[in-house]
């Protein structure tokens, strides 16, 4: 009995020894496995932005007087300024993407005669969607910011 | 047992490594500066405005990408240096610390607020500061990679830069170099240590054998033109101190500079990137069209005035001034580059000198010396101190006089090898080639000694040693050196007059033999400098040299021709099929390749020896 007691606790030792190792290596494996699955996610979206960056400074509001409606071609959008109420509107059609002309008047698209008013929303043309406002903010330096990551509601006017 | 274990121990490791590599992709030291910048914000905002700004921005990477400045530029420095247009953090540490505003950079206080001169969206930062602008973590970003050519420039100074120059290459001053890539105005007041780097190189001669594009004209060294793009800071820094630090065969001399000056030097020359931002590539081009400047215009420095009189006190001091014992020997300081100046007086007059000042491949075609552009007054004056330098050194045995006057070209052991001997051209002759030495008849060898050689750096000893000295030396250059009794040398049929006489014709027909025979190693343009000259040893003759061909008799040049030269690689062409004739006319189109080519005033210097 005892001798088959001790044989009994002799096999068993290292048996769980040896199952302790198993699992401490598929543990491993699984875990490596795992972790560089996810890992690897970073490739499936790269972390490059291309072109220039989508929130940039425009100067300060000095910059742009009352009543100003300016086009700012490099950026592609267009400033606008009433009395103390300032917005950034895309000046980028929403029908095949031509630069739209600014006026007093509202925007209006060379390529197919798209129309905007004012405020972007469309009275005329192919385009299907009013242009879009983009968040402005203000910088600690003083300085305005676009930011064309970031469309607002039509109407949201930021005030300087 | 042993594997199990083995196996569990490798797979964990493999785990750490997996997960070290999750964690450098997941987090972000960007992400902790930026979040930790937003909380501070928060708590500095005052109105709901600056609060709702805050609110929508969320860690991202920040870049300016920046094309006016040569090509595009991407800099993504901002990412961890969030808080650089805020200044509400201009007390903070870095990296959250605002740039300073500075009114020497243009930065105007209008109603107690900050106003840029040069605005970051614009410009980015590498611009300025150098650096790897795309880089996200501060090892790669700052350019502390060793093999990143633009390290942040004055800030971070490396681990792997010779520890001696490191505390030497710390300091903002260092960024001037970068300010002068677009105001590249000579005396732009806010970048005065690229200025004096300018003089510096002026100065020092360096103009004499670096070019720089627009500046100098200098072919014996590098062209510097865009070394401030190819190497960082500590190696252009440790190029001038200690020149053989980087390239074991450099010759530039170590020059005496001040720390002062090596520094501005080293930003000058930082600053030369081969272009600059502001010139468009319409400039650019005419800036390679027009030539640079054959004498430079600070050629003049301040103090230095040009008497109507030579002057040798003036000469002494411009002399030091200027670094000549940089390459040449003279007295005690010894340059090892250039032959020794300490008994000039003796062996050249001085309207040698400034002719030789002047152009020194005029009188030694193949020289390496620089064409320096002192003004003809300096010349005198610096001619009228080397002539000055007339006492003779100790000659009173064959072997003194060797020592003192022979060595240092031709070499110790007599074989050519002196310590200058690889800066000559013509090599220094080499005495042990018994073939040479003892082919020629002992008139000649005098002659040599006594007259000198033309168009080489062998000086008229003439003047120094008498005729029994001379005598004294060649036996004891045949004892020591030569090692084999002279033999009785055959007389051969040689015409005294060339007999072909000179004529259109005939240096047509000689160029026609010139080129079929001879080119190999005289070289297509008879520069001695043919596609088996580098296996040569004497090398052959620079057929274009004037002074060597005018000195040189019809009767040498047609036994050198038709017997060969023995012990060198010219063979006797009458053994090859070459005429009396062909050779008149050979020796005809040699003439008529130094005919014409230099003024009457030269020719007569060249003739009249040394």
């Amino acid at each position: 009995m005892s001798e088959k007691h001790n044989a009994q606790e002799e096999s068993s030792e290292p048996i769980s020894r040896r199952k302790v190792l198993a699992w401490l290596t598929s543990m491993g494996i699984m875990g490596s496995a795992v972790v560089s699955v996810f890992s690897n996610l970073v490739f499936i979206k790269p972390r490059a932005t291309y072109g220039q960056p989508t929130r940039f400074s425009i100067g300060t509001p000095d910059d742009y007087p009352p009543g100003t409606r300016i086009a700012l071609g490099d950026q592609k959008v267009a400033i606008i300024r009433e009395g103390s109420k300032m917005a950034a509107i895309s000046i980028t059609c929403t029908h095949l993407g031509c630069i739209v002309g600014v006026s007093e008047t509202g925007f209006a698209c060379p390529c197919h005669g798209s129309r905007f008013d004012q405020d972007g929303n469309v009275t005329g043309g192919p385009a299907p969607k009013p242009l879009p406002w983009y968040e402005l903010s203000m910088a600690p330096n003083g300085e305005l910011e676009v930011d064309k990551g970031k469309e607002v509601t039509a109407g949201k006017w930021f005030t300087v | 047992m042993k594997m199990r274990l083995s196996l569990a121990i490798a797979s964990l490791a493999i785990l750490g490594v997996h997960g070290f590599v999750f964690y450098q992709q997941f987090f972000h030291k960007w992400e902790t500066y930026q979040n930790s910048y937003f909380d501070q914000a928060r708590t500095l905002a005052k109105t709901d405005q600056e609060r709702e700004a805050l609110a929508s921005r969320s860690p991202k990477i920040e870049q300016i990408i920046v094309t006016q400045f040569g090509s595009t530029r991407v800099d993504r420095c901002t990412t961890c240096h969030i808080g650089i247009d805020d200044p509400r953090f201009k007390e903070n540490n870095q990296p959250y610390k605002a740039h300073p505003y500075t009114a020497e950079l243009g930065d105007r206080e209008i109603n107690g607020k900050w106003e840029r001169r040069h605005k970051f969206a614009d410009i980015g930062c590498t611009v300025c500061h150098d650096g790897q602008g795309r880089g996200l973590q501060e090892f790669y970003a700052h350019g502390e990679d060793e093999f990143w050519t633009e390290p942040m420039l004055g800030y971070v100074v490396q681990e792997n830069w010779r520890p001696e120059f490191k505390d030497k290459l710390k300091g903002k001053e260092f960024m001037q170099a970068n300010c002068a890539q677009c105001h590249t105005d000579k005396d732009f007041k806010s970048t005065p240590l690229v200025n004096k780097g300018r003089e510096v190189f002026v100065q020092q001669n360096c103009y004499g054998c670096h070019r720089i594009e627009g500046i100098s004209n200098g072919t014996l060294g590098p062209d510097l033109s865009d070394v401030g793009k190819k190497w960082s800071l500590n190696y252009i820094h440790e190029s001038i101190v200690d020149p053989r630090a980087n390239s074991a065969t450099s010759f530039m001399p170590k020059f005496n500079m001040t720390d002062e000056e090596v520094k501005a030097l080293t930003i000058f020359l930082k600053s030369r990137r081969g272009f600059n931002y502001a010139e468009t590539q319409l400039d650019r081009y005419r800036a390679t069209l027009t030539k640079s400047p054959a004498t430079s215009p600070e050629s003049t420095e301040p103090g230095a005035t040009t008497p109507a009189v030579a002057d040798a006190k003036l000469g002494e001091q411009l002399v030091q001034q200027r670094a000549c014992a940089a390459c040449h020997k003279i007295g005690e300081t010894d340059g090892g580059i250039a032959p020794d100046l300490s008994y000039e007086g003796l062996i050249k007059d001085s309207e040698w000198i400034v002719a030789h000042f002047k152009d020194p491949r005029a009188l030694i075609p193949d020289s390496i010396m620089p064409t320096f552009t002192f003004s003809d007054g300096d010349f005198r004056s610096m001619a009228a101190y080397l002539g000055t330098l007339n006492k003779p050194p100790a000659l009173n045995n064959p072997q003194e006089i060797y020592t003192n006057l022979c060595m240092r070209c031709h070499g110790d052991k007599g074989d050519g090898h002196g310590m200058i001997a690889i800066y000559l051209d013509p090599y220094p002759r080499d005495f042990t080639n018994a073939g040479f030495m003892n082919s020629k008849p002992e008139d000649r060898l005098i002659s040599s000694i006594k007259n000198g050689v033309g168009g080489t750096s062998m000086p008229a000893w003439g003047k120094v040693l008498n005729d029994e000295q001379i005598k004294g030396v060649l036996g004891y250059i045949n004892q020591n050196f030569t090692k084999e009794a002279r033999t009785e040398i055959k007389p051969r049929k040689i015409p005294d007059q060339n007999p072909v006489a000179m004529s259109p014709d005939s240096v047509a027909r000689g160029e026609g033999i010139y080129l079929q025979r001879c080119t190999g190693c005289h070289g297509r343009k008879a520069d001695g400098k043919g596609a088996n000259s580098l296996d040569i040893l004497p090398r052959p003759r620079n057929l274009l040299n004037t002074a060597f061909v005018t000195q040189t008799n019809d009767r040498r040049l047609f036994e050198s021709i038709m017997y060969g030269v023995q012990g060198t690689a010219m063979p006797p062409w009458i053994d090859y099929g070459l005429t009396t004739e062909d050779v008149g006319d050979l020796v005809n189109y040699i003439r008529s390749l130094n005919q014409g080519k230099k003024d009457a005033g030269l020719m007569t210097l060249l003739i009249r020896g040394h």
